[in-house]
């Protein structure tokens, strides 16, 4: 990597400070991050500062809307902030950018973030960076787990990617056709009445311990993309007939003739979803001939999709995985910090006209002028 | 690879000695000289045997039931394209319950040793020879596509075209590696199997691309015009190649602005 990262750095300060506000789901996240001028390595790695969330949580059996949602951003962002920078130790004006989510998420919550960001922009007189959600999962996985090259399974609420870096893109080589491996997840555990908190996933992985038969289910991997809507419905109609009340057909174990639950359920689904999932990297992984997996995303905070893909990379030469604890899996401020802040270093800096966020943006989109490898 | 694998595939093979050929994501391939079950001292042939190892992260029930039925999948593809008379590997035995397929060897080594897949004869011809745009190359590639419009006309899709999985010999071209095949009549299905190949001939063969790809759409025009099949077949070309300009413009990936 030769990219010359300090070409904008304001003379006499030998380092920067970013602000990044999140906001493109149920979590309102701020960040605040610091880096020193120079290559980021082993030995001078980003520094964060403050990293502080707040998760709308939606009662059980509900999903959240995003009327309430931007509701709950608008309530809680000017709070998170003045947090976030009592924690960090800096004022406003220490600052050298604010970066905010551009896109993909929802779009009401999306927009009442990035008011709060264009209003600190003209408060403190600070450039805005927009950056594409997806590209800030997978600079802080690589920023916290220091992964040189490695292909990036993305998966979460709104998002399921197989990412590998060309070209300074961020190629896509495998994604869902329908639904996100998250969603079917959480819509999952609302057919279910599981909790939303902390979080559904989070829920089901406690219930799929616990699971002992596991339910065929279909299984559908398409190359390198897969679909799972099918899979939904077929476990939902599943779980419709465990809770009838009318007495109907209910599911038993092949083998030993026990009644499934709940748990079962939750273990089946977790499992066919999760196989496909590590299939789909495989693929991408023999594909541009790497070793590396890193795992970001909400989903990724799952211990049973790590250890599977751990399992995957040890039949690999040389294999590894990487993943982060939920601190930087699940939605935070300060991936948007970080990754705004390595736009900024290039001088990619988003004019106040051009701030209007899109729930549509895809990862090859960014043009990754901060890696040349 | 890992040791665990040709460990296992030994264990399964037992007294077959064989080699190593690749391993891909999902299977493992060998070759060997051993006929499965004929005992035969002056048999001089080999064979492919395309292994499926147990995936350990898979849940077992899952990791049987998908090695079966891919095993399966792959053979019936393979014995329908016999039937079709389309060039192909011939499987000389199935054991779909450990996901081992026996084949027939297709191919020889070229001057440099590697297996005479196209991409390692265009490789070599590049390289070696510096003669990529001869009249022999034309006609191979003229083949290719007439074999790939053959496999088109009988509503076959290969799903996985490149120019790793076509095999060179003094026959002519043969398709191999049927794991993501389906079968489908619809020329979208038909011009994204194209495509598929456009983009892997174009990223293996770069210098070239435009004039094999242009070779290999003559010879597919020429299986649909050759009158072999119903007189339909030069209309499905057409819709096939308009279909494939419009994947063209939208990549496999659409974008989603907007």
């Amino acid at each position: 990597m030769t990219v010359d990262l300090d070409k904008y750095a304001k003379p006499g300060k030998s380092y920067y400070i970013a602000l990044g506000l999140e906001g493109s789901a149920n979590k309102l996240g701020v960040g605040i991050i610091k880096h020193k001028l120079g290559q980021l390595s082993d030995s001078n790695r980003a520094e964060v500062l403050a990293n502080i969330r707040d998760t709308y949580v939606s009662p059980p059996g509900e999903g959240f809307l995003p009327r309430d949602t931007a509701r709950h951003h608008r309530n809680w962002v000017v709070r998170l902030i003045k947090k976030a920078l009592s924690v960090a130790g800096v004022k406003g004006t220490d600052l050298d950018c604010i970066c905010f989510t551009q896109g993909p998420g929802m779009g009401a919550p999306l927009q009442s973030v990035v008011i709060a960001a264009r209003t600190l922009s003209q408060l403190w007189n600070l450039p805005l960076v927009g950056v594409n959600h997806c590209v800030g999962h997978i600079e802080m996985g690589r920023e916290i787990t220091r992964s040189e090259n490695p292909v990036v399974l993305y998966v979460s609420g709104g998002n399921t990617q197989v990412i590998a870096y060309s070209k300074q893109r961020y190629r896509i080589f495998g994604e869902t056709l329908d639904i996100a491996v998250g969603n079917c997840l959480d819509r999952f555990a609302r057919t279910l009445r599981i909790p939303n908190d902390p979080a559904p996933g989070y829920n089901i992985e406690q219930m799929a311990k616990k699971g002992k038969h596991y339910v065929p289910l279909p299984y559908t991997v398409k190359g390198m993309d897969l679909s799972m809507s099918g899979i939904l419905a077929n476990i939902e109609s599943l779980a419709a007939d465990m809770f009838s009340s009318k007495g109907g057909k209910k599911a038993v174990d092949e083998e030993t003739g026990e009644l499934i639950t709940p748990e079962d359920l939750c273990f089946s689904l977790q499992e066919t979803l999760f196989s496909m999932l590590v299939e789909i990297t495989e693929r991408a992984l023999a594909h541009v001939q790497s070793n590396q997996v890193l795992i970001v995303g909400g989903v990724g905070s799952n211990e049973r999709l790590q250890e599977m893909m751990g399992l995957m990379v040890r039949d690999r030469k040389n294999g590894s995985v990487y993943s982060t604890d939920e601190r930087f899996c699940i939605d935070n401020g300060i991936m948007i910090a970080h990754a705004g802040l390595l736009g900024y270093r290039m001088g990619q800096i988003t004019p106040l006209d051009n701030t209007v966020c899109t729930q549509r943006f895809r990862t090859d989109e960014v043009f990754v002028e901060w890696r040349d490898d | 690879m890992t040791d665990r694998l040709v460990d296992e595939a030994k264990l399964l093979l037992r007294n077959v000695s064989f080699q190593i050929v690749s391993q891909g994501a999902e299977a493992l391939v060998f070759k060997t000289n051993i006929h499965p079950y004929f005992n035969d001292d002056q048999d001089e042939s080999s064979y492919i045997i395309k292994y499926r190892p147990r995936k350990p992260y898979r849940h077992p029930k899952i990791d049987k039931s998908i090695t079966k039925s891919r095993t399966i999948g792959e053979v019936k593809f393979m014995f329908k394209l016999a039937k079709a008379g389309i060039r192909a590997p011939r499987v000389v035995s199935t054991d779909y319950f450990n996901g081992i397929i026996w084949m027939e060897h297709i191919g020889y080594s070229l001057p440099d040793g590697k297996e005479s897949t196209l991409k390692n004869w265009l490789w070599y011809l590049e390289k070696v020879r510096g003669e990529s745009l001869s009249e022999e190359v034309q006609r191979i590639c003229v083949e290719v596509g007439y074999l790939i419009g053959d496999l088109h006309l009988n509503d076959m899709i290969h799903g996985d075209l490149t120019s790793s999985n076509i095999m060179l010999d003094k026959k002519g071209p043969a398709l191999i590696d049927f794991g993501l095949s389906s079968y489908s009549a619809l020329p979208e299905d038909k011009a994204v199997d194209l495509y598929v190949l456009e983009r892997a001939m174009n990223s293996t063969h770069a210098d070239y691309a435009s004039e094999y790809n242009s070779w290999l759409l003559k010879g597919y025009e020429k299986a649909h015009s050759d009158g072999h099949y119903s007189k339909q077949a030069n209309k499905s070309f057409v819709e096939i190649i308009k279909r494939l300009e419009d994947v063209r413009l939208r990549g496999r990936k659409r974008s989603m602005i907007g």
